[in-house]
């Protein structure tokens, strides 16, 4: 079973008491795609870091072609042959594309000046022969998220990997761009090249691993191929049988109470309207760029509109700032929890009042302690975040804790209507599951729901309507009950 | 330094343990440090740079700076000796001054707020812009022959206590309860901490942070005000290195450069500590010139406080 390129035998790392990887043992063959999946927490983060060099196991081994490899730092890996692409990108984002994938590597003539035309030579040789459109002296920060990673895989092919490790490469991509991905690592494949890749999405992995390992709570748990059923492998990643990912939902359709007419952003969006009804959930769903986030953005009054008008309980809103939607009733969950979302150095109780402050002061202005801190153990008790002290910092929180911490700052505020943009994106199945039940449960109690997500068995299992952006443009309203992903696909990318 | 203090004011209980040991040091080596007249004159000397640390604090907890208070002192300081010189009643001359201070502040806020410049950049410029219009308006000379009603401001005593301890402590004790517990002003710390999510959660970051150098401008003006009383005199010189000094006493209080933190007891026990280590100097017969290598070496110490802890947090 080791004989592969690279193995891994009885790794076991610790962090303090901490035991996060315990008796590790897997190979990786050449020509191969080896999937590693598991909850956060489960160790796989630290078994990457140590194949990249950026750890040491405390114990056991990692063999390169059969002989042992110690590698002392991350560049002692990359010499070694294997490339790694991280979660978040470690790019520079005022920097060229082509500066960005020889960072540090730059082609230099004898006096050590960087030969430009070289350069932009090489990095577009990269881009073309991973088919990929991007124009070697595009500033990085100007990409989409999806072409950024596409900048990070070719930046770490430059290096010629023996070994290739993506870390949830497809969390912030499209399907459509998704596909893409996976094209590009059937090609790696078939060059011998072998391939780490991580991930929740558990449709991903089935479609492209050969073989699947299951890391649970430090442990590998399981090993299969892509024969499994999403079932099996959610079963080993938590431990117990999961019927149903997404609760199905249906409800009795209340009254329209929010309306959106003309949002018109120019050179974003265009004409966008629709309604939703209390205690519904629309869906927006379409691929990462076609002005979904855009217009909630724009409807919370983060972004400029230049045209349309917005109702709420058939009154007219006008709104300028997100402190004005968030008065008048409507909220935001951010995309990028970490960037938007929340204040990641403050406590979780900081985080849960951070919009609802308003309503735990005095008249004058003045905190109210008690109310702030029953108010914050109020959410903790009842999103079971965990660990169950909302006076830790929401750093040491896991990606799903603090998804719910951003959960519960809204339903702190408790607005009419809330958007929330990619709730569960880079969270683990369980913390999944418990976010579609609290958004369930609060359609149900009323409150109206504009659901943006990527994950399309995440739009179709909770929403009501499924509004499909093309483009800038809502192209149709597709009823939640018959709609398939191939409807959805077809509208999004026709 | 990591005190599991109940509270959250551990930090402040280890800075006032720090000006305890320093004190009994210098105490040892020079046993003058305790005589009444020299604890007196150290905490007088103190009332100047407490106030600018106070607005340092909550700048840098909107994740700024201010390079420019100890330049808008300078500034203040001329500005209202000159109108006191050319006549005008002391109220208005004292108004007149913290205009200007405020001036500053607005054109500081403006710039970082509104106009999204680095604030470094923006109070580098005006801090050597006022300074440079100070020393322009007095070609340099010290303005002499206040009188006396306004140098009373400084001199003057209650209980043997002169007046701007009073406004400067008062000043302090509601500062200090208002940014923990008001929200308009507790808001710096989400805005500092993150400005794009604290304005996606409702707070109006751009106003605060306008707010923010403003007050700082103001506190320095009226330090302005209270040293140009005391000394008799307006000098374009005024103020020098007050902000590395203000800097350093809010980062050993508690804030930190990458915003989001800081507290104003802990600034005003920065300023102490500060302040008893330069009057050891005094005691010790050190040169007078050397404080400026100790006010230095003291804000690249805790600025690397500063640092370790934030990769120490940032390492999880």
């Amino acid at each position: 079973m080791n004989d592969g390129i690279l193995g891994v035998h009885g790794v076991s790392k610790s962090f303090g008491r901490h035991t996060v990887l315990d008796e590790v043992t897997f190979g990786v063959r050449a020509g191969s795609i080896h999937a590693l999946i598991g909850e956060n927490g489960a160790g796989k983060s630290t078994l990457m870091n140590i194949l990249g060099g950026a750890l040491r196991p405390d114990s056991g081994t990692v063999t390169l072609d059969g002989r042992p490899a110690a590698f002392a730092d991350p560049s002692a890996a990359i010499r070694a042959g294997i490339g790694t692409v991280h979660q978040e990108f470690g790019l520079f984002p005022n920097r060229s594309v082509a500066q960005n994938i020889f960072a540090g590597r730059e082609p230099t003539g004898r006096a050590g000046f960087i030969r430009w035309r070289v350069l932009g030579r090489q990095a577009q040789a990269i881009l073309s022969e991973i088919g990929v459109d991007l124009a070697p002296s595009a500033p990085v920060g100007t990409l989409s998220v999806a072409a950024q990673q596409m900048v990070e895989i070719a930046k770490a092919l430059s290096l010629r990997p023996r070994v290739l490790i993506l870390d949830e490469p497809t969390s912030a991509l499209s399907d459509h761009e998704a596909q893409r991905l996976f094209r590009l690592l059937a090609d790696l494949k078939s060059r011998g090249v072998a391939v780490i890749y991580i991930s929740h999405r558990l449709s991903d992995v089935l479609q492209i691993a050969d073989e699947i390992s299951v890391l649970r709570d430090g442990r590998l748990v399981g090993r299969t191929t892509r024969e499994a059923s999403p079932g099996d492998l959610v079963g080993m990643m938590v431990g117990r049988h999961i019927e149903s990912i997404t609760p199905s939902r249906r409800t009795k359709l209340g009254e329209e109470i929010f309306r959106v007419e003309g949002l018109t952003r120019h050179g974003v969006f265009a004409e966008v309207g629709f309604g939703v009804g209390e205690g519904e959930i629309l869906g927006l769903a379409g691929l990462v760029g076609s002005g979904r986030t855009e217009v909630a953005r724009a409807i919370f009054g983060a972004d400029r509109l230049d045209a349309g008008r917005i109702w709420l309980d058939g009154r007219t809103l006008a709104i300028s700032s997100p402190r004005q939607a968030i008065a008048s009733g409507i909220g935001y969950l951010t995309e990028d929890r970490k960037a938007f979302g929340l204040f990641l150095a403050m406590t979780v109780r900081d985080n849960i009042v951070a919009a609802s402050m308003p309503k735990l002061v005095s008249r004058a202005g003045l905190l109210r302690p008690r109310a702030i801190r029953a108010e914050a153990a109020r959410y903790v008790r009842r999103l079971d975040i965990r660990p169950a002290d909302d006076r830790v910092e929401t750093r040491t929180l896991s990606g799903g804790n603090q998804q719910k911490v951003l959960l519960a700052k809204w339903l702190s505020v408790a607005p009419r209507v809330l958007i929330v943009d990619e709730p569960t994106r880079g969270v683990d199945v369980a913390a999944k599951a418990g976010i579609h039940r609290h958004l369930s449960g609060l359609a149900d109690a009323g409150m109206a729901i504009v659901l943006i997500s990527s994950d399309l068995p995440e739009v179709l299992g909770l929403s009501d309507r499924i509004a499909v952006f093309r483009q800038g443009r809502l192209v149709t309203i597709l009823d939640g009950a018959s709609a398939t992903q191939e409807d959805v696909m077809r509208h999004a990318s026709a | 330094m990591r005190f599991r203090v109940s509270g959250i004011r551990a930090r402040e209980a280890g800075l006032a343990l720090m000006v305890l040991v320093v004190s009994g040091l210098v105490a040892l080596a020079e046993p003058r440090f305790l005589n009444a007249s020299n604890l007196v004159s150290v905490g007088t000397g103190m009332i100047y740079d407490l106030p600018v640390a106070a607005g340092m604090t909550l700048v840098l907890a909107l994740g700024g700076i201010d390079l420019s208070v100890g330049a808008v002192i300078g500034l203040t300081s001329v500005i209202a000796a000159m109108c006191l010189r050319s006549g005008v009643g002391v109220p208005l001359a004292v108004l007149i001054g913290l205009v200007t201070a405020g001036s500053v502040g607005a054109l500081n806020g403006l710039l970082v707020a509104r106009f999204k410049i680095a604030p470094f950049l923006v109070t580098l410029g005006t801090m050597s812009i006022a300074r440079g219009a100070a020393t322009v308006l007095t070609s340099g000379y010290f303005l002499s022959g206040l009188p006396g009603a306004y140098v009373e401001i400084g001199r003057g005593e209650l209980l043997g206590v002169p007046y701007p301890v009073f406004v400067v402590l008062g000043l302090l004790v509601v500062f200090d309860f208002l940014l923990r517990r008001w929200k308009p002003l507790h808001d710096a710390f989400y805005a500092g901490h993150n400005p794009a999510a604290a304005s996606l959660s409702g707070i109006d970051v751009g106003r605060l942070m306008f707010g923010g150098y403003v007050a700082s401008a103001l506190v320095a003006g009226l330090s302005a005000i209270f040293m140009t009383s005391r000394l008799a005199m307006g000098y374009a010189r005024f103020g020098e290195l007050a902000e590395l000094r203000a800097i350093a006493a809010a980062v050993l209080g508690g804030a930190s450069f990458s915003g989001g933190t800081g507290s104003i007891l802990g600034a005003a026990l920065g300023v102490l500590l500060l302040a008893v280590i330069s009057n050891g100097f005094v005691l010790l017969r050190l040169s007078v010139y050397w404080q400026g290598v100790v006010s230095g070496l003291i804000l690249v110490v805790a600025i690397a406080l500063d640092a370790s802890r934030r990769r120490r947090n940032g390492s999880r």
